[in-house]
């Protein structure tokens, strides 16, 4: 089970319908794993139900249920997009996004060691990437400009807050410096998504930059 | 706001039932009795609902419309164990809203994509349901007015902080402390209701 879960108010905002994003696939991946937040999204759902009780009534246009009785017979909704097969070893909320699984997407190498796959994903708010970290690297030292969700899919990496296993979310904000490095045993591979591009501090960090855009 | 009524929704609470077996009445006979009666109980609330996150009187109408269908055709798979009527309903209303929503290329995502159809079995019980009613509401109604209005805003309107900051014309730090005292009581509810889970587990298998 996770040890890093997302707060109650992304899992509230989410559970709402207010993340139909980058960062809500990756909070419904979390989710997908997480009995516990599964729990507490439900409790949110509950108390969607209420809220929609509580709605003041908003009278109907008088030919809508005659409309509607009218559609009963309609066969129903034609394929949608989420039809699409995918990679059944990868959560269900990215499956049709990714063009197979790890071993076999398209790689672009920020160094040897470390690689991005940009995730079809983006929008004006988010960028969302697939992180591989080799074994026993890690990412040169970087800030944030804004946030950073990180939810680890495979292998492990630590940092000086902490140490995360496969499921775990980590919010990292603006104020954390930090240089996420991959367990000793296998390469670790992350879902990064991110309010505005990464930003890397010192020599290394400056030569790379560019090819972080 | 709406939050005039404090009996209103203990009223709902006790009207929750009827909804369920309207549901169930719909998936076993394909009753359309059954479905212009939620029809008329449901349809002015969806749109209520859908009017306060933002959609005009026709977008509003277009998703009671395709909530209702989606009732229709769909009533078997509610399940009274994991959820009640209404919160079924609600889970309809917020994907259908979403989806209706989309309006550019970058908008990628469904809510099938974030919901995806369960595949397995669920694990919850009568007993758990009932208490996650139960919690919802006293929550609901243990908030103060003050964090009860910010929630609701989170509901209905997606705002940042600092634009709900400007509609309600209060700093930005009182918004943020608001909000994580409301946060702070749901998840002292939300563990209440681990323990349960666990309890129930634990005698179920
Ligand atoms: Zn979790």
């Amino acid at each position: 089970m996770a040890n890093y879960h997302p707060s109650d108010e992304l899992l509230m905002e989410f559970t709402a319908g207010q993340k139909q994003d980058a960062l809500g696939i990756m909070v419904a991946c979390h989710l997908e794993s997480c009995l516990e937040c599964r729990k507490r999204s439900q409790v949110f759902e509950q108390l969607g139900g209420e809220i929609l009780g509580d709605s003041q009534e908003t009278p109907l246009s008088e030919g809508l249920l005659g409309k509607l009785l009218s559609r009963l017979g309609e066969s129903p909704a034609p394929a949608k997009e989420t039809d699409v097969q995918g990679d059944a070893r990868l959560p269900r909320p990215l499956r049709r996004f990714v063009p197979g699984y790890f071993d076999s997407l398209p790689w672009s190498g920020l160094s040897k060691n470390i690689k991005e796959f940009t995730l079809p994903l983006g929008d004006n708010r988010y960028v969302a990437k697939f992180y591989k970290i080799a074994a026993g690297k890690e990412l040169p030292v970087h800030t944030h400009e804004g946030n950073e969700f990180t939810l680890v899919m495979s292998g492990q990496f630590s940092d000086d807050a902490g140490d995360y296993k496969q499921g775990d979310f980590i919010l990292a904000d603006s104020d954390i410096k930090h240089q996420p490095r991959a367990g000793m045993n296998e390469d670790c591979i992350c879902f990064a998504v991110m309010d505005a591009p990464l930003k890397f501090t010192g020599f290394f960090g400056r030569m790379l930059n560019p090819f972080m855009r | 706001m709406v939050l005039r009524d404090q009996n209103l929704s203990s009223e709902n609470a006790k009207n929750l039932r009827p909804l369920d077996d309207l549901i169930k009445r719909i998936a076993e006979n394909q009753d359309q009795a059954a479905f212009v009666e939620l029809f008329e109980k449901a349809g002015s609330k969806l749109k209520a609902y859908a009017m306060r996150c933002g959609a005009l009187d026709g977008e509003a109408e277009d998703i009671v419309q395709e909530c209702m269908l989606t009732v229709w055709r769909k009533a078997h798979q509610f399940n009274p164990k994991t959820a009640s009527g209404t919160t079924w309903l609600y889970t309809i209303v917020r994907n259908k809203r979403i989806d209706m929503a989309r309006k550019t290329k970058y908008d990628v995502v469904v809510s099938d994509d974030l919901w995806p159809e369960p595949e397995g079995e669920d694990l919850e019980t009568d007993i758990e349901r009932d208490l996650n009613g139960k919690i919802a509401r006293t929550l609901l109604h243990g908030l103060p007015d003050e964090q009860r209005q910010i929630v609701y805003k989170v509901y209905f309107e997606g705002k940042s902080h600092s634009e709900i900051a400007n509609a309600l014309d209060l700093p930005l730090g009182t918004i943020k402390s608001r909000l994580r005292l409301a946060m702070k009581k749901l998840d002292t509810l939300a563990q209440e209701q681990m323990t349960w889970l666990i309890i129930i587990l634990l005698t179920n298998f």
